[in-house]
């Protein structure tokens, strides 16, 4: 504290910190104001001071321990500096402060004056503004600057300074920075060194009070480490040891919530992210869908030792590989350039075809168009038809049971008795042989002197009749085995033919056989004019019918043998008749010629159907005892399914044989048929015809039965299934007779 | 695994051995295991050296010992109980008689042989393969032939033929002449199989015509009454006649194909098979049919055993199959023997052994089985050169077949080594 100057220690309390916050009522600290005295009267004006103390930051400021509370506007003597006596200080309060009573804005409490007494006489003049905070640039145009407080004009002080005496001051006077205006009253003021210093403090944001230290060690009482004594010694509540009964019944209305299902456990989060397919509803020909659909351009070969600026020896072109590189044709070259060997890579010179085939690779990559081939993806599996296996279509024959040998040519034609008893057989030897069977014994052997083309049992299980086809004549014999009276009765039947009174003009000649013949069991012989090669019954046994190897109309006949009468049915040839046949249950009658078979009805004599057999020339036929089904075998090594409802054509082409079939049969009553070929073998096939007219049949080959050997190119010539049995018969070539079982 | 632990155990106490577990190795056959008990057996007294064979549950050895309790699934972890009896002897083949046909059917007796011949004729020959007697009398081949009575002085015997009549022979045996008694009429077809029940009074005939008929087979001096086919001249009729008319007792129609073969499987009953796939059992004295086995193919053969109650069948899917006849549910195979290659065309039980029995094939083969082996024969007889169509087996041990070859073979079966020393 220097002489001289004036000191104000001021106390000053913050009403809005209630007493709150202060460290400790030692710690208020004064705010210390210096003023000056030097140079003249430098009244600090109430505003000044009032600055200086609110920018302070509100913590700073300490807080009067007087408990006397003051008011605002309140005269106080306040003593600022030597010789200087400011006995009554009034100033109001800053209007930016709401000033109601309660809460005063800041109340300047009490000056205390250092000992500075007692104050010196000199009156000063009151020069203190009372126009408030309004903006002095209202009086701007005004010669006055305020009024005091007894409501006097303060006359702005006279300033006639020009811009040179400003310069010059400024040039002159040291203390010219330090000095500044006061707005209220026009006068300059120079500020104090502690002002200076003051207001670098507050511009740096330091506190206005030097002495001040904001950071005072900070007292922590809630403290995280754990401590022996409780912060509160208050015993433990009750209900801190003892169940919670509102818990017990929120728990147990969850419980009877979940039994009730009311409550459901939460369903598993699904962790699956899910994705989107932006271009799902993408149109495949936008371009954008095209670009799904890029393909990429072929890549460019990586280049190999024959680009190398050193290649190996051997990728070196001799001269003879280059005179035939060079004759090439550009696209044909495997290499489109020489390999060539440099000293160093230095002395590589620039690539002459470098632009040609950057072009090239362009062309390549985008001018040429590239599409991609839409391939269907089939697997070929899905393709073939979904079958049965066979072991589900048991029964069928397998395995060959029996060889009946006796014959000693090919044996041509097999039949068999309604019973399954007897068996027949024709033979190129000449003879007819009848056989057992169940055991393979020969038990008759009939020779006929003639190669035998076809043997037929009469069907009808009451007449004991095998129609023979020997050369030009069909002979009716009674084998007399089984039950003899029912062969008995057979010749009883045939010896109660009557001759008719007048002769009729017949295509064949019916001759009873002769003493020697009967003995053999040769009946009746019918005479044909040529070969007979073909002779089948009708299902009822009284007519038969006979192919005869002719190119006229009179190839097909048809006899009835308890009239002896025959008949052509046929005005004209159609071609060269394979077979004929005759249907089981209705009055139609089947000629196969080499392409076709007609389908005769042979009450209303009329063509009912023809049947193309897409096959080159048919061999064979055979009918399903159902009636609707037949079968053709074919020299083409095909087999026709026709179904009669269906088509006129194939309902299915069987090719399983490799080589011609020479017979068909049909199975009477399992869904069976079979196909002898001359490749050796019987094919046994499951042909199941369904009632239901919707349903198509359904053929899958069962079995392929060897067992014949090849003779002079031929295999089976016939193949028969046993009436009542699973069981398959064939002929063949090797002069046997097998049966598989 | 190198070693079992096996315990023996045998019923023929002379060749009884310690009960205490052994080890054995485990790929030893029966021939190991046979050398194993001899040496046993030799330690404990003087002891000839015999084959025996093993038995592991009741099914016999036939390959290595862990092979066979892999396939039966046997622990092998555990102690394993082999039964073992004597090996059963080859038989040993006798005579070979010379037909001059095919062979149908053979029966045998203790001291004659009686055959069918594909000839017509029935013979009767001595067990040393001497021609006895030549019966001649039917039109047709003869099917079957058996015995009904024998005595010293004259025996009954019955023949049935493909001329669909069977017919009742006295044989004298002193003066060896033998006479036409009865002609069974009645069949519309051949007939294939004759059965005598155990009373010998009646017999009972299968035929093609798939009628089962039941005779009398007493001789009497009474012709039974004929309906006679009114346009069929009587005279020719007599002359046809050999011996009097018999007609049947009774006729069991039911089976739907031919019927193969027939027996009695008890004094009322009758068990016939056929070629509609099923085995049926008829009760003789009503004519009702009891109950019906259906196999799946169709059947040559049938054959009862009194010692085991099980009917073996031959059927023409190369197997012999084993049924209880008892069994309600009338379609149970107990089990096959499946080693032929060919139809089984006849099979017979033994008469003196409950798990033996003998089979004739197509296959030209004659195979002796034990039910408890049932996938390889006790032994095959090879002899045939053609098709076996019969096969018997008399009390004496003589196994019988004949065949297409026109031979009928003898054989001497001992049950086993110690019954021919007995």
């Amino acid at each position: 504290m220097s002489p001289g100057a004036a000191y104000l220690d001021v106390c000053i309390l913050c009403p809005e910190r209630g007493g709150r916050g202060h460290t400790s009522p030692n710690e208020a600290q004064p705010v210390v104001v210096q003023g000056t005295g030097v140079g003249g009267p430098t009244p600090l004006s109430p505003l000044q001071l009032w600055r200086s103390v609110i920018a302070l930051p509100a913590s700073a400021i300490p807080v009067h321990p007087s408990p006397a509370p003051c008011r605002p506007g309140r005269r106080q003597r306040v003593c600022l500096g030597r010789g200087l006596d400011i006995t009554q200080l009034s100033y109001p309060l800053p209007p930016f402060l709401p000033a109601p009573p309660q809460h005063p804005g800041v109340h300047l409490l009490e000056m205390v004056s250092p000992a500075l007494t007692p104050l010196p006489s000199a009156p000063l003049q009151d020069i203190r503004n009372t126009v408030g905070n309004i903006p002095m640039e209202w009086y701007q145009d005004f010669p006055h600057i305020g009024y005091n407080l007894e409501g006097k004009k303060i006359y702005k002080p006279i300033r006639n300074k020009d811009e040179l005496d400003m310069f010059l001051e400024k040039m002159e006077n040291p203390d010219y920075w330090r000095t500044v205006q006061d707005k209220m009253t026009g006068a300059d003021i120079k500020l104090t060194d502690e002002q200076v210093d003051l207001v670098h403090r507050l511009q740096k944001g330091q506190f206005g009070d030097v002495h001040f230290n904001p950071y005072e060690p900070a007292v922590d009482f809630f403290t995280h480490e754990v401590m022996i004594h409780p912060v509160t010694n208050r015993p433990a509540d009750k209900r801190s040891f003892i169940p919670s009964l509102i818990e017990k019944e929120k728990v147990s209305k969850l419980v009877h919530a979940i039994k009730m299902g009311w409550i459901k456990p939460r369903k598993p989060k699904d962790d699956t992210p899910t994705y989107y397919d932006l271009w799902a509803h993408e149109d495949p020909n936008s371009i954008l869908g095209r670009h799904k659909m890029h393909v990429p351009a072929p890549k460019m070969k990586l280049p190999g030792h024959e680009e190398s600026y050193n290649p190996p020896p051997e990728y070196l072109l001799s001269e003879e590989e280059k005179l035939a590189w060079e004759q090439q044709e550009p696209a044909e070259r495997k290499l489109n350039f020489v390999p060539q060997q440099y000293r160093c890579l230095r002395a590589v010179p620039a690539y002459s075809r470098f632009i040609h085939e950057r072009f090239e690779r362009c062309l390549d990559l985008y001018l040429c168009p590239r599409q991609r081939k839409m391939r269907v993806n089939v697997d070929p599996e899905d393709l073939i038809p979904k079958l049965p296996k066979p072991r589900d279509l048991q029964p069928f024959p397998t395995t060959q049971a029996l060889v009946y040998r006796g014959h000693t040519s090919l044996v041509r034609c097999l039949s068999i008795s309604p019973s399954g008893q007897w068996l027949v057989s024709g033979s190129d030897d000449c003879t007819v042989r009848f056989w057992e069977v169940c055991t393979a014994r020969c038990m008759k052997t009939l020779p006929v002197g003639g190669v035998v083309k076809s043997v037929a049992w009469n069907p009808n299980p009451t007449i004991c009749l095998v129609a023979i086809c020997v050369e030009q004549s069909v002979l009716l014999v009674n084998p007399c085995l089984g039950d003899k009276l029912l062969y008995g009765a057979t010749d009883q039947l045939l010896e109660s033919y009557v001759a008719p009174e007048e002769e009729r003009v017949q295509p064949v000649q019916w001759v009873t056989a002769t003493m020697e013949e009967h003995s053999k069991g040769v009946r009746l012989v019918v005479q044909h004019s040529k070969a007979v090669k073909q002779v089948t019954w009708h299902g009822k046994g009284d007519y038969f019918a006979s192919v005869v190897s002719d190119n006229s109309n009179m190839q097909v006949l048809i006899h009835q043998t308890s009239k002896r009468w025959s008949q052509n049915p046929f005005r004209k040839s159609k071609g060269l008749v394979q077979c004929v046949l005759f249907h089981p249950i209705r009055p139609y009658f089947f000629v196969a010629t080499q392409r076709y078979v007609r389908v005769y009805n042979l009450l209303k004599q009329e063509l009912t159907k023809k049947l193309m057999t897409n096959c080159k020339w048919v061999s064979s036929m055979a009918i399903h005892p159902g009636g609707d089904n037949i079968i053709c075998g074919s020299y083409d090594s095909k087999l026709a399914w026709f179904d009669l409802d269906l088509s006129t054509r194939p309902y299915q082409l069987l090719r399983h044989h490799k080589k011609a079939l020479r017979s068909v049969a049909f199975h009477k009553h399992y869904p069976l048929f079979a196909s002898g070929s001359d490749d050796g073998t019987v094919i046994v096939c499951h042909g199941m015809v369904y009632n239901d007219l919707l349903q198509n049949p359904l053929l899958v080959p069962v079995k392929v039965l060897k067992g014949h050997a090849m003779t002079l190119d031929l295999g089976v010539l016939d193949v028969l299934f046993h009436p009542t049995q699973p069981w398959v018969f064939s002929s063949g070539a090797d002069s046997t007779v097998r049966l598989y079982t | 695994m190198a070693q079992l632990t096996a315990r023996f155990r045998t019923d023929n106490r002379r060749y009884a051995v310690e009960d205490v577990p052994f080890s054995v190795p485990a790929a030893s056959e029966t021939t190991d295991l046979s050398h194993l008990i001899n040496k046993l057996l030799a330690a404990g007294h003087d002891h000839k050296y015999v084959e025996f064979d093993f038995l592991i549950n009741g099914q016999f050895l036939r390959m290595p010992l862990v092979t066979h309790m892999e396939m039966e699934n046997i622990s092998t972890e555990e102690v394993v109980e082999i039964e073992y009896v004597e090996k059963y002897m080859a038989p040993q083949p006798e005579e070979c008689i010379f037909h001059d046909d095919w062979i149908s059917s053979v029966q045998a007796t203790e001291e004659w042989i009686l055959t069918g011949c594909y000839d017509q004729t029935a013979r009767i020959w001595s067990l040393e393969g001497k021609s006895i007697m030549t019966i001649a009398g039917h039109t047709e081949v003869v099917k079957d032939v058996a015995w009904v009575k024998q005595d010293s002085l004259s025996c009954l015997l019955l023949s049935a033929s493909m001329d669909q009549t069977v017919l009742l022979w006295e044989w004298n045996v002193e003066k060896n002449k033998v006479k036409a008694l009865h002609c069974c009429r009645g069949h519309a077809g051949s007939v294939d199989s004759i059965a005598v029940d155990c009373t010998r009074t009646k017999f009972c005939s299968g035929s093609w015509d798939k009628m089962l008929k039941i005779w009398s087979a007493v001789p009497t001096e009474e012709e039974d009454e004929m309906e006679e086919a009114a346009n069929r001249p009587r005279k020719k009729q007599k002359t046809e006649q050999l011996g009097l008319t018999r007609t049947p007792l009774a006729t069991l129609s039911g089976h739907t194909e031919a019927v193969s073969s027939v027996l009695w499987s008890d004094t009322e009953e009758i068990c016939s098979a056929s070629w509609d796939h099923t085995i049926k059992l008829w009760d003789a004295e009503t004519g009702d049919l009891k109950s019906t086995l259906t196999g799946n193919k169709v059947f040559n053969s049938v054959s009862y055993s009194p010692l085991c109650r099980r009917l073996a069948s031959g059927s023409t899917d190369r197997h012999i199959r084993l049924w209880d006849p008892r069994s309600k549910d009338g379609s149970l195979v107990l089990l096959s023997l499946t080693s032929h290659t060919g139809w089984v065309t006849s099979v017979k039980w033994s008469p003196t052994h409950e798990h033996q029995l003998i089979s004739g094939s197509l296959d030209n083969i004659v195979k002796l089985w034990d039910t408890r082996s049932c996938k390889a024969p006790l032994y095959d007889l090879a002899a045939h050169e053609d098709k076996v169509l019969c096969v018997d087996w008399t009390e004496a041990g003589l196994l019988l077949s004949g065949g297409a070859d026109n031979k009928l073979y003898c054989y001497r079966y001992p049950a086993t080594a110690s019954d021919v020393g007995a």
